[in-house]
């Protein structure tokens, strides 16, 4: 499909007054609740008002209308506001458009191709033309695409796009459907989940490019009951220039080793995840018995070394569902040296920023996109304001309270620089660097720098308890000391039973919601009879919907299966689509009208006065709404064949014999016919002859329609009074009469033959000899009579020129169920002015010959 | 001590213990005979409504429904046909495409089984090859007048291969029932379902709350 056929499909979901001016395929919704599908961006222009849908498509592209499902309604209003992003990664190919129109605000990742600028433009047009209004428009259109809040506009969409029933495709509301029942679960998660304690072990530990030499037991299992959960926390495990380039280690390995040996052997334990980034190792272990309730487990690394890239420094977390409860863990190194504490906030804020937790089928998850979170590192913040001296003097008293309010950290944490939301417990140990390796030394080196509790942990989350928070001096093989925390935290636990319960009612409810939504109309009348229907006369009956429901609802009166159209020729149906409003109705006009095509069906038998329409309501129901009547039958619509062996008016002629009549048309023989030529053409031209010749502009002046009818009857009925009506009347009459005859007087399979041989006088003749008998005399009466009546041209003004054209189009009728090739208007010209000119030989030239020859 | 568990891929599913949630869409017809009780047994489980003098349906109303199974939900879309005989022509408008159709006729009217037995003929000729039908022997309230034999239905359902139930709109007698025996005989998986009209989501984050989004 083009965009040219995809836009017009487009269309098609709206009413042809909204007009879509541009549109964006595959613009994906970024919306936590939302499944990341393709979506249609499509400008609506109504008047002057325009607005910006995104279209859900169950199908892509979308073949139907009925693929698409309105999702999000945005008017351009003085509010609405367009930005555009571009993807820093990507700069070149993707691009995020923001749009905000009211208090809605949706973010779009688009592919950036050339219609996006044309899709640009356009908005930006319309925010700038509604700008300049005085007066902001009502927007009124919009009303039926928009419910009274979102769960509305949700639930509409779930049951909007339904379509037409055969051809239903329902894939599109399933997933919205989905996405509301999660939202409704996650707002009750408190009626189904109960929590239990867990104790967490968080551990931190610059290693400082040492290999694990010496035991860990004194810092991993050291406490009265083993934890549930390790999360173990190493910085600079390798310096070598290899890692830092190659970013490969064998000291992942060891250390990854010597964990797993000095764990608490009380328990057993499994591994969750663990994930390095350079010199950035992060474990977490997980109790066995608590493995099976772990979901959903995914790891990320930011570097913000050189280059806001490099991974010397930086962070890597790895986050989990626990039952659910997610948590995420997360293990820093951020930036060195004693003043750069700005340097450090901005690592903080770039590792938060960055770091991204991707799922399938679901939105990215940031950091502090859950329940608990906890960060442990080497912080590297610093003490500045004392000097060395008095630091090391005040901690050995452990008098810690005046250095820890000088700690960079602290103060940076109070201040809500960095770790804003995040907790961390009172600091009740010395710090933790500098040492000389291997000792409990304050660093000897020149540098003689102060001491400072570079290592810490802090949390974030309900219901997290804080134990211990210790350093662990024993272990010295580096220049910092590990640092651990232990912590209780409530995990919220499905009860399975209470959940069963709650999704029931969550779905009930939506069910109750849902079938509220459906549309609901009455219709007054769904058996309409109009009675006697006649030929050529029109009729019109009504039919009121009411809307009696809460939404605007869109009807449209559909085909039913393997029908062209969605009702018989014969009948008209306006409006036969539209929207209507709550508590608003809607007046439909069916009009019946039996022209020749139809009267022709009717008087055979092919068709009858019956239909029954289907009146669907967009995602509703179906209504059918019954047409009757009776077709007075006339001999307008009969065939030639028929006419003359009538020997009664045709309303005197039982319906069944009309029908077997036409159906046997072709077999009539002239021998037993009753008439040469059907008595009502007679009627008529005898008429004219005789009271008619003379009258001025015969055959050029229209009759009354009245009056036609009023012939119509009195030929039907057999009347015996005089003729009604003017001679105008009489002449329309006699020319509708010819044109409506099942079959034209020349057969359709001649009129090639007879366009060929228009320019010679015998090969027309020889054509016309060889006609069927009735069609023939029909024929040659008629031209006759023509002839007759141009004799008298000066008082009638007639010429032969004028009757040929007029006569040649109802000799040589083109046949309607031949679907014609667009013919060029010179073409139509030329095949009118060959029929005038076969016609015109009859009205010139004598043709007694052919009578004689009978 | 330590066990080294599984090589963990990244974001492996594991099996844990909490419930999961699939949502199956069906569409569901029901065709029978006039007055045997359609839209009475949609009213009464959809609504567990019954109004004694349930107006005659004319067109198809259209409500949804979902039932939660042990391991899955499945939500029918629920289309209630006119039963008068003239607008016969019209059901392949509303059978077609179906997966299941529910058969109803009236225990105390042995025309309305005869009747059935043709929708049943005309499913198995006509509609999809996989479709799911259940026969339902509505009014069972009105034993004293029964015509139609329940070992009689019975018999022509097993022949059949339909699901059978006499039911009762009036007293929700085997209402429900009807339904979810068709909800636990429809395929769930997307592969054997297949058809257009359905779609199978499973969603196996469905009982985690997303806290993103507090």
């Amino acid at each position: 499909m083009n965009h040219e056929e995809i836009k017009a499909v487009v269309q098609e979901k709206f009413l042809s007054s909204e007009k879509v001016t541009a549109f964006l395929c595959d613009a994906k919704v970024l919306h936590p609740d939302w499944v990341k599908k393709e979506r249609l961006l499509a400008i609506v222009e109504y008047g002057d008002e325009k607005a910006v849908f995104c279209l859900f498509t169950s199908c892509y592209p979308p073949k139907s209308f009925t693929d698409l499902s309105v999702e999000i309604v945005l008017p351009v209003d003085n509010t609405f506001k367009c930005e555009i992003d571009n993807k820093p990664s990507d700069p070149e190919a993707i691009l995020y458009l923001n749009l905000q129109s009211r208090n809605n605000k949706f973010k779009f990742e688009i592919q950036m191709t050339p219609r996006v600028d044309n899709f640009v433009d356009d908005l930006f047009r319309g925010i700038e033309a509604v700008n300049k209004l005085q007066l902001q428009p009502e927007f009124l259109w919009l009303k039926k695409y928009n419910g009274k809040n979102e769960d509305d506009i949700l639930a509409h969409t779930m049951v909007a796009p339904r379509g037409g029933v055969t051809h239903m495709q329902n894939s599109a509301p399933v997933a919205i459907r989905e996405s509301l029942i999660k939202r409704k679960m996650s707002d009750k998660e408190n009626d189904y989940t109960f929590t239990k304690k867990f104790t967490v072990f968080c551990g931190t530990w610059n290693v400082n490019d040492k290999s694990p030499v010496i035991p860990l037991k004194g810092w991993l299992s050291v406490d009265k009951e083993p934890p549930d959960i390790y999360a173990i926390g190493f910085q600079e495990l390798d310096l070598s220039k290899e890692t830092f380039l190659f970013d490969q280690t064998a000291r992942e390995d060891e250390w990854y080793n010597a964990v797993l040996n000095y764990v608490d052997r009380r328990a057993k334990y499994v591994k969750v995840e663990k994930v390095r980034l350079v010199g950035m190792l992060l474990i977490v272990l997980i109790k066995e018995k608590h493995f099976s309730h772990v979901r959903n487990v995914i790891c990320d690394t930011v570097g913000t070394g050189i280059m806001g890239k490099m991974g010397n420094k930086g962070g890597v977390s790895i986050r989990l569902d626990l039952h659910n409860t997610s948590i995420c863990f997360v293990n820093s190194h951020l930036a060195a040296h004693v003043e750069e504490y700005e340097r450090r906030n901005q690592d903080f804020r770039d590792i938060c920023n960055r770091t991204r937790f991707i799922q399938t089928n679901q939105q990215p998850k940031g950091i502090k996109d859950h329940d608990h979170i906890y960060w442990l590192g080497d912080l590297n913040y610093r003490i500045t304001e004392l000097d060395p001296q008095t630091v090391r003097k005040l901690v050995s008293e452990n008098n810690f309270l005046p250095v820890l309010e000088r700690d960079q950290l602290k103060q940076q944490h109070k201040n809500g620089y960095v770790f804003s939301g995040y907790t961390e417990g009172p600091i009740t140990f010395k710090p933790t660097y500098k040492y000389d390796p291997g000792t409990d030394n304050w660093d000897s080196s020149e540098k003689n720098r102060a001491p400072a509790w570079c290592d810490r942990i802090f949390w974030k989350g309900n219901n997290i308890m804080q134990l211990a928070y210790r350093s662990h001096p024993p272990l010295n093989i580096s220049d910092h000391k590990p640092v651990s925390a232990i912590f209780v935290s409530e995990i919220k636990i499905i009860d399975e039973e209470k959940y069963r319960k709650v999704y029931e009612e969550v779905i009930k409810q939506l069910d109750k919601l849902e079938n509220e939504l459906i549309p609901q109309v009455k219709v007054d009348i769904t058996d309409i009879d109009f009675g006697t229907v006649k030929y050529l006369e029109l009729q019109v009956r009504t039919i009121t919907i009411k809307n009696t429901g809460k939404l605007p609802v869109e009807f449209e009166f559909i085909k039913k299966l393997d029908e062209a159209s969605f009702c018989k020729e014969w009948l008209i149906v306006e409006p036969y689509k539209k929207c209507i409003c709550a508590d608003e109705t809607c007046e439909i006009q069916l009009k019946v009208l039996i022209n020749k095509t139809s009267a022709c069906k009717m008087n055979a038998g092919i068709d009858k006065l019956y239909d029954i329409l289907v009146l669907h309501l967009y995602g509703g129901k179906d209504i059918f709404i019954t047409v009757n009547g009776t077709y007075e039958r006339s001999c307008f619509g009969c065939s030639i064949e028929v006419l003359v062996n009538l020997n009664k008016p045709v309303r005197e002629i039982p319906v069944g014999k009309l029908i077997e009549l036409e159906s046997k048309r072709d077999q009539c023989i002239s021998n037993h016919s009753t008439y040469s030529i059907p008595k009502e053409i007679w009627f008529l031209v005898d008429h004219i002859y005789l009271h008619g010749l003379k009258e001025p502009n015969l055959f050029e002046q229209p009759g009354l329609h009245s009056e036609v009818l009023q012939i119509r009857d009195w030929l039907d009925t057999g009347s015996i009074d005089p003729i009604p009506g003017s001679i105008h009347s009489v002449a329309e009459a006699l020319l509708l009469l010819l044109e409506s005859t099942a079959d034209p007087i020349i057969p359709y399979n001649l009129q090639s033959v007879c366009l060929r041989a228009s320019a010679n006088y015998l090969q027309c003749k020889q054509i016309i000899m060889e006609l069927p008998e009735f069609r023939k005399n029909v024929f040659l009466y008629l031209c006759e009579f023509l002839q007759e009546a141009l004799q008298h041209s000066a008082e009638n003004g007639l010429d032969s020129k004028t009757l040929s054209t007029l006569f040649g189009a109802i000799f040589l009728r083109d046949n309607p169920n031949v679907i014609q090739e667009p013919q060029s208007r010179i073409n139509k010209q030329v095949i009118d002015k060959k029929k005038a000119h076969f016609v015109y030989h009859f009205l010139t030239n004598d043709h007694s010959d052919l009578i004689f020859a009978r | 001590m330590i066990s080294i568990a599984m090589a963990t891929n990244r974001s492996a599913q594991r099996p844990n213990g909490a419930p999961q949630t699939k949502v199956c869409q069906f569409k569901l017809v029901l065709l029978g005979e006039s007055a045997v009780g359609k839209s009475s047994l949609v009213l009464r489980f959809v609504k567990g409504q019954f109004h004694e003098y349930q107006e005659s349906t004319i067109g198809a109303a259209f409500l949804t429904q979902t039932l939660c199974l042990d391991d899955t939900t499945v939500k029918f879309e629920i289309w209630d046909t006119a039963g008068q005989e003239r607008y016969h022509s019209l059901a392949p408008m509303y059978y077609r495409g179906a997966q299941a159709a529910i058969v109803v006729y009236d225990i105390t009217n042995q025309d309305t089984f005869g009747r059935a037995k043709n929708w049943v003929k005309e499913l198995q000729r006509q509609a999809s090859p996989s479709i799911v039908i259940a026969l339902a022997g509505n009014k069972s309230d009105l034993a004293a007048k029964r015509m139609v034999e329940f070992e009689e239905a019975q018999a022509y359902a097993d022949e059949n291969g339909l699901l059978f139930m006499e039911t009762s709109a009036k007293t929700a007698m085997n209402v429900n029932d009807i339904f979810l025996a068709i909800a636990n005989k429809l395929p769930k998986s997307e592969v054997s379902t297949g058809g257009a009209g359905t779609r199978v989501l499973n969603d196996a984050d469905a009982p985690r709350a997303s806290s993103c989004c507090k």
